[in-house]
């Protein structure tokens, strides 16, 4: 019992000591100054707050202005003036820079220097097209930095705002589409907040290297010799208006020719005249040779009417594929294994000798 | 026994004041922001030669610490006679590196090149580069013309890059920033940099001789190389000196 007794009022000594000490500790008045430096860090326990003032800062310990700083930032943001900031009962972590004093309470390193933009999420495009390619495959490629799950939304609309094509897909990825018909789309990449954008594709057939050639879009009956021995009628303007068949008429006598939509890519009739000074009651009528080129998967040149008393030569891609009134090939078909064609006449009369090239071109705008 | 308890007791209450003592005195520890800047660009430095190269603008504008180049071609003399290969023009960088209590984030993008005439009417090189950088007072910035001293040679040297790696070397940047220093004289270039209030991002303006590879743009130790996107480079071709036709004479009335 006497032990016990004694090691109780030896305790309470001890703990009235320890006390005493304590009081004298940092958390009113400690031993342990604030260490005074420009670039440093360290760690403050007790009752420490930071307050700011217009030309500086002030770090107590109860009431005791223990250090001035240039600015305070707590957390990465500065403090406005007349602030006051406080992590007790947790320790405050002090870092200096230039003094300027940067707190945190969770202990996460302040860092100098601001983000100039690299690290906003962004989104990017990337287009590409298989320009002269048989397929006509335009590709969107959505790439980004951190925005990564970010769904987006293609549609691709045709020129009379039909929607022809539309999908929703993550980002990064990419979005493909082919052009069946030739044409202009219009392209709509919606990813909220990162791309709200329009683009335009162009999906064509280029008529190049014309001779004696011209190209119509609507009937022409005109008598055109010595400037023009081959028309040709873009039919696919029709086809995309929603006839699903044209009459081309295309000369003074009136004939025509009817064509009608197989779904081709694009379509154009060939219409030739092959002699100077023939057709005195009409005129050129241009129905000697009569020939359908066609885009499908690969492009077509297909007869449709020869006739005349002069000889003729039909070639594609540089080949003879036809002869009228004369001993020669008699393809009435021909398919290219291009993304292009090439189509001439050839007259006893050469003055009417004509040409034209056929390339599909498909291209970002 | 009575002894070993006050002893105990008294141990306890020395140890809870020593550790008091020790968790509320601040411990100091130096924090160096110069060092750890420095370190962040002189990493940024040993590695720009390796950072990835990119033509396409989409690419420069999302990710950090690429390059954006341009593949033009360039000729040189082989053997006696004139060769085309293709060479790399860096164009811009989009540099970035963390300290421990630091983010230094570097943006240079080449936007023009104009012939202008120095004030005694030599032909120089204007870039017109812009500049937006994470730390508000680049301690300092220098500007360099990296002119060939014998144009051949550094086409050449050039030339023997792209035969030994079987890719277009970069103007300046390869095998590494500084391995032509023996080909090119670094002049100082003068320059300007213009804050603008519109549209936040600086710009900087240098003036480099006709005969220059390159600028070379200077954070120290940082040296990051700009080139103009000029088609066709080297020797042998005569770009940069324009044909002045002289005008026909007057045609005489007879």
């Amino acid at each position: 019992m006497i032990f016990l007794r004694d090691v109780l009022i030896f305790a309470g000594l001890v703990a009235l000591a320890a006390a005493v000490i304590t009081s004298l500790f940092p958390v009113h008045e400690g031993p342990s100054a604030v260490p005074a430096c420009s670039d440093c860090a360290f760690k403050l326990v007790g009752e420490y707050r930071i307050v700011q003032y217009g030309n500086y800062a002030s770090l107590y310990l109860g009431t005791r202005e223990v250090a001035r700083y240039g600015w305070a930032y707590v957390e990465g943001k500065p403090l406005s003036i007349d602030e006051t900031y406080s992590c007790a009962p947790e320790p405050t972590y002090v870092w200096v820079f230039g003094g300027v004093v940067h707190i945190s309470c969770r202990g996460l390193e302040p860092k100098v220097g601001r983000e100039i933009g690299f690290r906003k999420p962004a989104v990017e495009l990337e287009t590409s097209a298989d320009w002269r390619g048989p397929g006509c495959l335009f590709t969107v490629e959505l790439l980004t930095n951190v925005a990564n799950g970010t769904l987006a939304t293609v549609d691709v609309y045709d020129e009379g705002g039909r929607l022809v094509a539309s999908r929703n897909l993550a980002i990064p990825g990419s979005f493909s589409f082919r052009a069946f018909r030739a044409g202009a789309y219009r392209v709509h990449i919606y990813a909220p907040p990162y791309v709200d954008r329009w683009l335009k594709a162009y999906a064509t057939v280029g008529i190049t290297s014309l001779i004696n050639a011209s190209v119509y879009t609507t009937n022409n009956t005109q008598d055109l010799r010595q400037l023009v021995s081959l028309k040709i009628f873009n039919l696919t303007p029709n086809w995309k208006s929603g006839r699903s068949s044209a009459a081309v008429t295309l000369n003074p006598r009136g004939d025509y020719f009817t064509v009608s939509d197989t779904g081709a890519f694009a379509d154009f009739l060939l219409a030739w005249e092959d002699c100077r000074a023939c057709d005195s009651t009409y005129g050129a009528l241009y129905i000697d040779e009569v020939w359908l080129v066609s885009f499908k998967e690969k492009p077509e040149l297909r007869r449709m009417r020869s006739e005349g008393g002069f000889w003729h030569e039909i070639y594609a891609d540089g080949t003879l594929i036809y002869a009228h009134n004369k001993d020669s090939p008699k393809n009435d078909v021909y398919i290219g294994n291009n993304p292009f064609i090439s189509v001439g006449f050839k007259s006893q009369d050469s003055t009417m000798n004509a040409r034209a090239t056929f390339v599909k071109e498909c291209y970002w705008g | 026994m009575w002894s070993t308890a006050y002893g105990l007791i008294a141990l306890a209450a020395v140890a809870f004041a020593v550790l008091y003592t020790v968790a509320h005195t601040p411990t100091l520890t130096a924090v160096s922001l110069a060092d750890q800047l420095y370190n962040a660009k002189s990493w940024l430095a040993q590695n720009l030669p390796a950072f990835a190269r990119t033509e396409k603008l989409s690419h420069f504008r999302l990710y950090s610490n690429v390059v954006r180049v341009k593949a033009v071609n360039a000729t040189a003399y082989n053997a006696g006679q004139l060769v085309k290969f293709s060479v790399a023009l860096p164009l811009g960088y989009r540099l970035e590196r963390e300290g421990r209590n630091v983010l230094y984030q570097l943006f240079l993008n080449v936007t023009a090149c104009r012939r202008v005439a120095a004030p005694r009417g030599e032909p120089y090189v204007l870039y017109e580069v812009e500049l937006r950088h994470s730390l508000d007072p680049l301690p300092w910035l220098e500007v360099y013309a990296a002119v060939p001293r014998n144009s051949t040679e550094f086409y050449n040297w050039l030339y023997s890059l792209y035969k030994a790696w079987g890719r277009p070397p970069a103007v300046g940047l390869d095998p590494m920033v500084g391995a032509d220093a023996g080909l090119v004289e670094l002049v100082k270039a003068e320059h300007v940099l213009l804050y603008d209030a519109t549209d936040g991002v600086a710009r900087l303006y240098a003036a480099a001789p006709v005969s220059a590879a390159y600028i070379l743009v200077v954070d120290y130790p940082l040296a990051a190389p700009l080139t103009c996107a000029y088609e066709n480079l080297g020797v042998g071709t005569q770009d940069d000196i324009p044909v002045i036709e002289p005008p026909n004479p007057p045609e005489l009335v007879k």
